[in-house]
């Protein structure tokens, strides 16, 4: 476990040009909090809250405008920790033309691995998904479903310290949701950290031991979920966050 | 990173590249294309001597089509007669040659290698590539590769000898096996023909480069092919226009901005003609075809130095992937 915060958003801030016109967008403002090593961790917010922006950003697909963000104490744009780091995008889009052990193969070449290390996990980890019977088949013949589950797969191919997940459990059913929690429990009592992308709030509050909530690109709450609920008045917590969403968005 | 992780990903790159190849079709279509040249080259028979004159030495023989000749009479007297015949689909078109059968196989291959592989291979190689990046850098795609630990510009350099990879495998198939079929079936052997590998690659590989760079700035298809061929076109406009004028008798005459503005177009881009003459010369096309004037003119002045015409070209490839490095590293995903 790592002693340093395993995340860490100093002010950080995105901007982007859009258009012909180069028409400012905010995506992110000022966004000032720290994910601890060993928690689970939520990212909530409504659509274009900047939630997958502050993802890019931890991750380095993007640079911000202002501001820091660190990565396993480390400047993020320090490419050599992530290789420490797992991360299932939102919308996975892999090489149609790979079968599934073939993929993993690859992105463990990318991921810096050791070969013998990789040729030990892949079967592994095909069969913790549930695709070790289809793993010789072109991903062109999967489903959604079976494509996230190689998407968590291939994150969890390096044994990250940090995971982030990214609407995980987009296009999964009922087993592929409990394998979603199973991963990420397994992650907590391994002492790795989670950081989890969602809009499904009973994921976020069964999973997570902290969240920060995003609207319009700002924190607007960063804490426990119980927290929100707690107070002069007690409602309940969908409500607390559709409040929170709308109070932001007002 | 050190240096055998590097090599390990770009190696697994490389793999990527083939099979986006395989199931693209375009590695079954450029196969199938290299079969039928080879099947061609199978068809090919040829009947006669096989040299007139060493090599080196200026051959002296007689036509037996030369009424002034009595080629009995010339026989007696030790002088060759060439009276060779080449034929095509295994015999269906039969063709007499002029001299003898290493000059008739020579002529195919000149086809072979400056009408098949050269001007047309190039570009249709140019526009089948065109689309491995634009879909290796789509968002979607690339994000969860750039969550990698691997440098951005392994990823790029990776991809772009993947492709190199590819087309120097089809120009070995293609060139190898058009080679191999010829020697099997006249007994000519010419190793001069296997300098088209190299040639090819290296034209290839400096125009990929621009492709390369429009790749990365636009993640667009359609962008790569129209700006690589116009591009390709530019080139080879400014690399010809330059060596007219190297021809033209008051050249040396000429002076000022004009003057200054062909020189620098023509030592600033790639130079697709030059890699024309080169490949020509290799397989010593004068014989059979007339010289191109300014083409000659520029080789047999002093305005065409061969190995500062690649070098400049190869210095253009090393910019254009610098600068797509540098746009690569510093794009937004």
């Amino acid at each position: 476990m790592t002693a340093a915060p395993v995340a860490e958003f100093h002010g950080a801030t995105k901007v982007y040009r859009v258009g012909l016109s180069r028409r400012l967008i905010r995506a992110v403002i000022d966004v000032r909090f720290r994910v601890e090593a060993g928690e689970v961790f939520g990212l909530l917010g409504p659509n274009r809250a900047g939630k997958t922006t502050l993802v890019k950003l931890l991750l380095s697909l993007c640079r911000p405008t202002a501001g820091s963000v660190t990565r396993l104490g480390r400047p993020a744009s320090d490419a050599s920790t992530l290789a420490r780091v797992g991360y299932v995008h939102e919308n996975p889009a892999f090489p149609r033309y790979w079968d599934a052990a073939g993929l993993l193969a690859y992105y463990g070449a990318l991921s810096l691995m050791h070969e013998p290390d990789v040729r030990r996990r892949v079967p592994e980890l095909l069969e913790r998904v549930g695709l070790a019977d289809r793993c010789r088949e072109p991903i062109a013949g999967f489903s959604k479903g079976m494509v996230q589950r190689l998407a968590l797969a291939q994150a969890l191919l390096n044994d990250p310290d940090l995971l982030v997940l990214d609407e995980p459990a987009e296009g999964l059913d009922l087993l592929g949701r409990r394998l979603v929690h199973e991963v990420i429990g397994e992650r907590r009592k391994q002492g790795k950290t989670v950081l989890l992308v969602s809009h499904a709030l009973s994921d976020v509050a069964a999973l997570c031991d902290r969240v920060a909530v995003l609207v319009g690109g700002s924190v607007t709450h960063l804490g426990s979920l119980e927290s929100l609920t707690r107070g002069a008045e007690s409602r309940p917590l969908e409500q607390a966050v559709q409040d929170l969403y709308a109070g932001a968005v007002a | 990173m050190n240096l055998s992780a590097a090599i390990y990903s770009i190696r697994w790159l490389v793999r990527d590249t083939f099979r986006q190849a395989r199931a693209s079709g375009i590695f079954w279509l450029m196969l199938g294309v290299s079969a039928l040249c080879v099947l061609l080259c199978l068809s090919v028979g040829a009947r006669g001597p096989l040299t007139l004159g060493g090599d080196g030495e200026a051959a002296e023989f007689v036509s037996p089509r030369d009424p002034a000749v009595d080629p009995a009479k010339a026989a007696a007297q030790g002088v060759d007669v060439a009276g060779a015949e080449m034929s095509l689909a295994f015999g269906a078109v039969r063709l007499p040659l002029a001299r003898d059968v290493r000059d008739g196989v020579r002529f195919l291959q000149l086809l072979l290698a400056g009408g098949v592989a050269d001007a047309a291979g190039v570009l249709l190689a140019l526009v089948w590539t065109a689309g491995f990046l634009p879909t290796f850098l789509e968002p979607s795609a690339a994000s969860v590769l750039l969550a990698k630990p691997a440098p951005r510009w392994s990823l790029l350099a990776g991809k772009y000898l993947g492709v190199l990879a590819f087309v120097a495998f089809q120009a070995v198939v293609f060139v190898g096996g058009t080679w191999a079929a010829l020697g099997l079936r006249t007994g000519v052997w010419d190793a001069a023909y296997l300098w088209c590998v190299p040639l090819l690659l290296v034209h290839f590989a400096i125009f990929f480069s621009f492709s390369t760079l429009i790749a990365v700035c636009t993640r667009s298809t359609v962008a790569c092919v129209v700006g690589s061929l116009l591009f390709w076109a530019l080139c080879w406009g400014m690399n010809y226009g330059r060596h007219v004028v190297v021809g033209l008798p008051d050249a040396k005459e000429m002076q000022g901005a004009l003057s200054s503005a062909v020189e620098a177009g023509y030592w600033v881009l790639p130079k697709p003609a030059d890699m024309n003459i080169l490949l020509f010369d290799a397989l010593d096309a004068g014989k059979h075809f007339g010289p191109n004037t300014a083409m000659r003119a520029a080789r047999d002045g002093d305005a065409f130095a061969p190995e500062m015409s690649i070098l400049s070209s190869l210095l253009f490839t090393v910019v254009m992937l610098f600068v797509a490095g540098r746009q690569f590293l510093t794009t937004d995903y």
